[in-house]
């Protein structure tokens, strides 16, 4: 529980300012977590961004799409994803910082897959030296 | 006497060998070091228009360059977490115009919004914020010119080393990220680029929106440090439009060994599935 935390806060820290985006990161609310439990309906492995949309029932159970955004491919290869982990139709848990506006649309910070593994992005090695 | 007519045949044999071989390896080494340039490159010279490229140009003789930036580059990010950004201490004194702009940035992302995010809408980000976009940057240098592609959209930045001026003001082709000359001096590498679009082009954003117009001139020294692991860049930029006097800034690369540049591009489709990019969040007015 606590290595799952300080690796959430290095994601954070590490993830809080561009995190491999073609648009500001500003839009989101870094501060709030939301818990989507949905089912996948598309998702999309690709540059510049990864994106999953999740159907989400709402409180009177209408379904939502939510769009969670996620980073370039080549770093989450390093977190142990492949393009095919997630199909549509897979039940998930994703866990996102949500747009400001109230839109259903999110930042990705974890997912659950069905087989109850979780997945992170991988923080990014780049951005500092080598260390001698 | 037969032997010993044979010895000095044999040795006159030799000595031919020896001195065809001598003659043959002077021929080579001759035409190695020569290139002739064709009847093309010769009229491109003429007309001022010999490419980077072109076998001509790039068998001039030069002075061997100080060092070699070939490799991927990423922005060091370990000293300051802002790196990235551009607007950081000492500010420049922003005009009139570029005050408005600032101002109406910070307004905006202090309610939770983000204003006029053009690179998010597929406007390139353009010279100096492709150097820092948080994406490695492949640089490949040959004598006459470094090409730059941006693991960012795949941004093509090119710094001419061949001696040419640059264009024309009635025929340069404003791009948003210039046109760069650079020059070998001591231990260092001056770039200098003119030639910038002055529409959906920033120096930052995030709060900190600084427009980048027509008049931006910026010259970049660089430099390679700490034992090849990283690329050091001063910046300085000036835009009469925008702000007052000149704006210095220096930016660390760490050389990338463990990744490569992909295909990126700002699909027509991005945006749709990215919702955040055309949420309410987003300020364009």
């Amino acid at each position: 529980m606590k290595r799952a935390l300080w690796v959430s806060a290095l994601l954070l820290v590490t993830l809080i300012g561009p995190a491999f985006a073609h648009h500001s990161p500003a839009a989101f609310d870094r501060t709030k977590k939301v818990t989507l439990v949905g089912t996948v309906k598309e998702f999309r492995w690709q540059n510049p961004h990864t994106w999953i949309e999740v159907e989400v029932p709402d409180e009177k159970g209408t379904l939502v799409v939510w769009g969670v955004e996620l980073t370039s491919p080549t770093y989450l290869i390093r977190a142990g994803w492949k393009s095919n982990i997630i199909k549509p139709g897979d039940k998930v848990t994703v866990v996102v910082n949500p747009v400001r506006s109230g839109e259903p649309s999110g930042i990705f910070v974890s997912m659950t897959l069905p087989d109850g593994r979780e997945l992170l992005e991988r923080p990014a090695r780049l951005g500092t030296p080598d260390a001698k | 006497m037969m032997r010993g007519v044979t010895i000095r045949a044999a040795a006159a044999v030799v000595a031919v060998n020896l001195a065809a071989a001598a003659c043959s390896t002077a021929w080579s080494q001759k035409t190695e070091a020569a290139y002739t340039p064709t009847a093309a490159e010769v009229a491109a010279e003429k007309a001022g228009t010999l490419s980077a490229l072109a076998p001509a140009n790039l068998a001039k003789p030069r002075p061997a360059p100080p060092f070699d930036v070939t490799g991927n580059w990423f922005i060091d990010v370990s000293q300051d977490p802002k790196a990235w950004h551009f607007f950081l201490p000492p500010y420049p004194k922003l005009t009139a115009a570029a005050q408005k702009e600032f101002d109406a940035s910070k307004k905006y992302d202090a309610e939770g919004k983000v204003y006029k995010d053009d690179i998010g809408q597929c406007w390139p980000a353009g010279l100096p914020l492709i150097m820092t976009r948080y994406w490695p940057m492949a640089m490949v240098q040959k004598p006459t010119a470094i090409y730059m592609i941006s693991g960012f959209m795949n941004s093509v930045r090119i710094v001419y080393l061949d001696g040419r001026k640059h264009s024309e003001p009635d025929v340069i082709v404003r791009t948003y990220n210039g046109e760069s000359i650079g020059q070998w001096q001591g231990n260092e590498l001056i770039v200098d680029t003119i030639g910038f679009r002055g529409d959906h082009h920033w120096m930052d954003q995030d709060g900190a929106a600084v427009p980048a117009g027509e008049k931006l001139h910026i010259v970049e020294r660089f430099r390679i440090v700490n034992d090849g692991k990283q690329l050091e860049v001063d910046y300085t930029m000036i835009d009469p439009d925008n702000w007052e006097g000149e704006w210095k800034s220096t930016k660390r690369f760490n050389r990338v060994v463990d990744a490569d540049i992909q295909e990126v591009s700002c699909l027509p489709d991005l945006n749709q599935h990215l919702q955040s990019t055309t949420s309410k969040t987003q300020v364009f007015q």
